[in-house]
């Protein structure tokens, strides 16, 4: 079953079209993700699913019901961590759990139980009576997921969770996420880092520049940033690129300040056109090294099959 | 009716943030001691309209001081996307201010009425069955029309602050602080001269406003208090969208 049915959302913000006619769903018991770069609509998209915007038009259904139309029923059942949020610094850890937890009308018993599990798992039990305004930002964040998880919601929001974060937090929250949707929670994440999309998402929609490009399981996604790799050449003398482009497996060729720079769907066949021609016009290789392919590259090159793109 | 307990809710942690924060405790006691001053020295004054007079100086600077900064502050300390993905409307949150503000204009308030009774011994003509009700009721009023002065969306205090010195102090100033009240214009305007009104019948003077003065004065705060409650609601839904920016 969809959980969150989404169609022909847009929003804009005067000409900006941060959200430009989206359509994806996500199911039950699933962590789906949104990856895409700073600007590409992420907060934008999660703040119209989270009520807090009103769509410039299409529709957002949870639980098949309309988002902007039974704000408060839905909110009941959200848990949200929105990008750079913070807790209330002059509250103590426990007073802001059991803040969120009055709101959410959970009884003063239910609430102290709840507000201390969470604090243990999230390892701020013993800082639990210190203002917020003492704790790390990675201790505010994990005190925000705690915020979040009060009410026990079915779906969790997480805008960039572990952006900034120290090693330490980052690993417990990524852990406890992971954790809380075995136990049967709907989690929706934006990133703009592949690898801890691939790391936490069963399925992630790529998002740029409003749109979404694809969207797929990360094993699927891999495939396909397996058909694209970078490979960056050093040669010994200048040459024209374009005498690479009719190679074998090149999808495209361009010089970068000191080096030149392809962009292959098959390295092998790639690397042997490469050498062939190199030869032929008495050209020597000083280096060569494959840099992973930025998102950028992988998907939007994959969407413009066949044009030529100046990277830099 | 969950909306109103939540609301509460609210209102607590208002308490908990706002109680030692420089707005509250600047307009609790240092304005209305530096206004009395102002306003006093040198004159010969009837004690009733010291008392009345201080009392409706702190709980108007009181129960207005936290209405106009809580929006900008909780936009400034990035809590206010949070607190609205809870199950909870605007209104919840406006509600809770008004608590708030409410609790804070009435213990100040309070103060001046017992040093009043301490100190010039008006316990013995004064009517707590008019006083108390009167004090609610203008605070509870004076609250509502402090959500007003925050809706620009700004997430900077000072800039709310600046706003409501420039409406509050005016109206402190046309009001017949420390005097009888006199029945010109701008005494029917400002909302300060009907509690001031019934502060002075509470503690033994008659109405400035004739036999059924009491019934104007009621009646007017509890106009003013809705008109500006609801206008609160009608235009902070409007302006919430504009606070967050990307
Ligand atoms: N409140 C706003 N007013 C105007 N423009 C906005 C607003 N919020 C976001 N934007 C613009 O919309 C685009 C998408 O922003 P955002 O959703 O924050 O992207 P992301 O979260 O993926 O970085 C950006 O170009 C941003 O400048
Ligand atoms: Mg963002």
């Amino acid at each position: 079953m969809n959980v969150i049915q989404v169609s022909n959302l847009s929003k804009d913000f005067g000409e900006v079209k941060a959200v430009d006619q989206v359509n994806f769903f996500v199911k039950t018991d699933e962590i789906f993700g949104f990856l895409g770069p700073n600007g590409a609509g992420k907060t934008t998209t999660i703040r119209m699913m989270t009520g807090v915007l009103r769509p410039t038009s299409g529709t957002i259904q949870i639980y098949g019901k309309e988002v902007w139309k039974n704000q408060i029923m839905i909110k009941q059942i959200l848990g949200n961590v929105p990008e750079e949020a913070n807790v209330y610094m002059d509250l103590t850890g426990f007073q802001n759990l059991n803040f969120i937890g009055e709101l959410y009308s959970i009884p003063k018993e239910i609430r102290k139980e709840r507000a201390f599990n969470l604090l243990r798992q999230f390892e701020l039990y013993e800082r639990r009576n210190s203002l917020a305004k003492k704790y790390s930002k990675g201790m505010k964040q994990r005190l925000l997921l705690c915020m979040a998880l009060m009410s026990e919601p079915k779906i969790l929001f997480l805008d960039e969770p572990t952006s900034g974060l120290d090693v330490q937090s980052s690993i417990i929250i990524k852990n406890l996420i992971k954790e809380y949707n075995k136990n049967g929670m709907t989690v929706f994440l934006t990133t703009h880092n592949m690898d801890v999309a691939n790391e936490m998402c069963d399925r992630i929609a790529i998002i740029n520049k409003g749109k979404i490009i694809k969207c797929d399981t990360p094993d699927n996604l891999r495939t396909v940033e397996r058909e694209y790799q970078a490979i960056n050449l050093y040669l010994s003398k200048e040459i024209n690129p374009s005498i690479f482009t009719n190679v074998q497996g090149i999808k495209s060729f361009s010089k970068v300040k000191d080096y030149y720079h392809a962009i292959v769907s098959d390295i092998d066949q790639a690397i042997s056109g490469i050498i062939k021609i190199t030869t032929e016009h008495n050209i020597k290789i000083h280096k060569i090294n494959t840099p992973e392919p930025s998102l950028e590259e992988v998907f939007i090159n994959a969407i413009k099959e066949g044009e030529t793109k100046n990277l830099e | 009716m969950i909306q109103i307990k939540r609301s509460f809710a609210i209102s607590k942690k208002d308490l908990r943030i706002y109680y030692n924060k420089g707005p509250v405790v600047i307009q609790g006691i240092l304005f209305p001691i530096m206004l009395f001053l102002a306003f006093t020295i040198g004159r010969e004054i009837l004690p009733i309209y010291i008392i009345s007079g201080l009392m409706t100086m702190v709980l108007f600077l009181t129960s207005t001081s936290i209405g106009p900064v809580v929006f900008p502050w909780e936009t400034r300390q990035k809590t206010l996307e949070r607190l609205i993905t809870c199950p909870i409307s605007i209104r919840t949150i406006l509600l809770g201010n008004v608590w708030s503000s409410f609790l804070f204009g009435c213990i100040f308030s309070t103060v001046p009425l017992i040093l009043g009774i301490i100190f010039l011994g008006l316990w013995k003509e004064m009517n707590l069955l008019i006083l108390v009700p009167g004090i609610l009721l203008a605070a509870f009023s004076f609250s509502s029309f402090s959500l007003i002065l925050s809706v620009p969306p700004t997430d900077t205090p000072a800039s709310t602050m600046i706003l409501t010195i420039l409406i509050k102090f005016p109206l402190i100033f046309v009001s017949p602080l420390f005097m009888p009240i006199s029945l010109n214009p701008i005494t029917f305007i400002s909302p300060l001269s009907y509690f001031l009104d019934i502060l002075n019948v509470g503690l033994g003077s008659p109405s400035a406003f004739g036999s059924l003065g009491l019934f104007f004065d009621f009646g007017y705060l509890i106009i003013f208090g809705f008109v500006f409650l609801f206008l609160a609601f009608i235009l902070h839904a409007k302006v919430l969208q504009k606070r967050f920016k990307g």
